[in-house]
């Protein structure tokens, strides 16, 4: 009840007098707007966000702390990140008589592909990692 | 009545406790991955609002927060990389060659199937992006001029394919390492997928989310190219 545990660093220092979880999603929308900046700046054609992933990747795997710091935020997105196709998937009632014009043919292409590269990624990995395993390279 | 269902929480609160009912629903039946809580909460949102009579643009008004979210969601996709970062730095010439060859076989299949069939060119853009994790399949719909909601029906599709055939699929051919398992699922059936491959195993279920990472990022990078062909 009284003194919080010092031990856990998230808990200490810079934002540790808001929820772990919010400091958190502060952190992962400042990655998103330094995204976004990086690539009106830039003219990069990608989404910022996803520029935000990269950054998050690089700085992340240097400092331990970056990461601890967006997990609370971040792992419970990922968790339910399908709650938040509900809004966009709800639309298809509106586009549901263009979908049912060429439901055929993009049913066989999803099918189609996904047989496809999901064989092909399986096949083809899984010759690859027993060919370095054989060659002695210590296995992942 | 009608303040009720016009308040501008409605939208929301109708969506979340869908999203929880469909969730419980789900777990109490075991799990079966037809019955995905993606899919039932969807199919209850979309009967509702047409029930009620509220248009389409007034529920995403609503749920704006939700819409959002994908943003920071988008950026945390990196922590499943991070955690996986070792093993792949090991076999990362075997993991950069699968995502290629992956990809170019893929997309080549979607194109190829549309193309034969004589489907117009906004549906074919509207279909490459369904491997790609939904976050970034929107965007990405986004910038190559593909119909959005399509592109996350498609996209859930998949998932919910990867879900339910992919481990059997892949038995059948043989695949057995945990590892070439994960990532082939993650990689056609991104976030969906990964929850199936978690089940299996910590291992597959950390191979399937950084190959659901990668795969965003290489598509990022090359459909557009692809879509320009298609008038993007």
């Amino acid at each position: 009840m009284s003194a919080p545990a010092a031990r856990d660093p998230s808990e200490r220092g810079w934002g540790a007098h808001v929820p772990a979880g919010l400091a958190a999603l502060g952190v992962l929308l400042a990655l998103q707007l330094l995204g976004t900046l990086l690539v009106s700046v830039l003219h990069l054609p990608v989404p910022g966000a996803v520029v935000g992933l990269v950054l998050l990747v690089a700085l992340g795997a240097r400092h331990r702390g970056l990461r601890r710091r967006v997990e609370p935020a971040g792992d419970p997105l990922l968790r339910h990140l399908q709650l938040l196709f509900v809004p966009p998937g709800v639309g298809i009632v509106t586009e549901s008589s263009r979908l049912a014009s060429a439901a055929g043919p993009l049913a066989l292409a999803v099918a189609g592909s996904f047989a496809a590269g999901l064989v092909v990624a399986g096949v083809v990995l899984q010759a690859l990692l027993r060919r370095s395993a054989r060659r002695g390279t210590p296995p992942a | 009545m009608t303040a009720l269902v016009h308040a501008p929480a409605f939208g929301l609160a109708l969506t979340l406790l869908a999203y929880l009912g469909a969730g419980e629903l789900h777990r109490r039946l075991g799990r079966p991955a037809v019955l995905a809580p993606v899919l039932v909460a969807t199919v209850v949102v979309a009967v509702a609002l047409e029930v009620l009579g509220i248009g389409y643009r007034e529920y995403l008004a609503s749920v704006s927060v939700l819409t959002l979210l994908l943003g920071p969601a988008t950026v945390a996709l990196a922590l499943p990389l991070l955690r996986e970062g070792r093993a792949l730095l090991v076999a990362r010439s075997a993991v950069l060659v699968t995502l290629l060859v992956t990809g170019l076989v893929s997309v080549g299949v979607t194109v190829g199937a549309l193309e034969v069939l004589g489907v117009a060119d906004d549906l074919v853009r509207t279909a490459l992006p369904r491997s790609v994790t939904t976050p970034v399949a929107l965007t990405l719909a986004d910038t190559i001029g593909a119909v959005a909601t399509l592109t996350v029906v498609l996209t859930l599709v998949s998932g919910v394919l990867g879900a339910v055939v992919g481990p059997a699929l892949l038995s059948l051919v043989r695949v057995r390492d945990p590892r070439a398992r994960g990532f082939a699922i993650g990689l056609t059936s991104h976030g969906i997928g990964t929850s199936r491959a978690l089940a299996e195993s910590e291992v597959a279920g950390g191979w399937s989310s950084a190959a659901m990472v990668l795969n965003a990022l290489v598509m990022t990078a090359a459909l557009p190219l692809v879509a320009r062909s298609f008038g993007g």
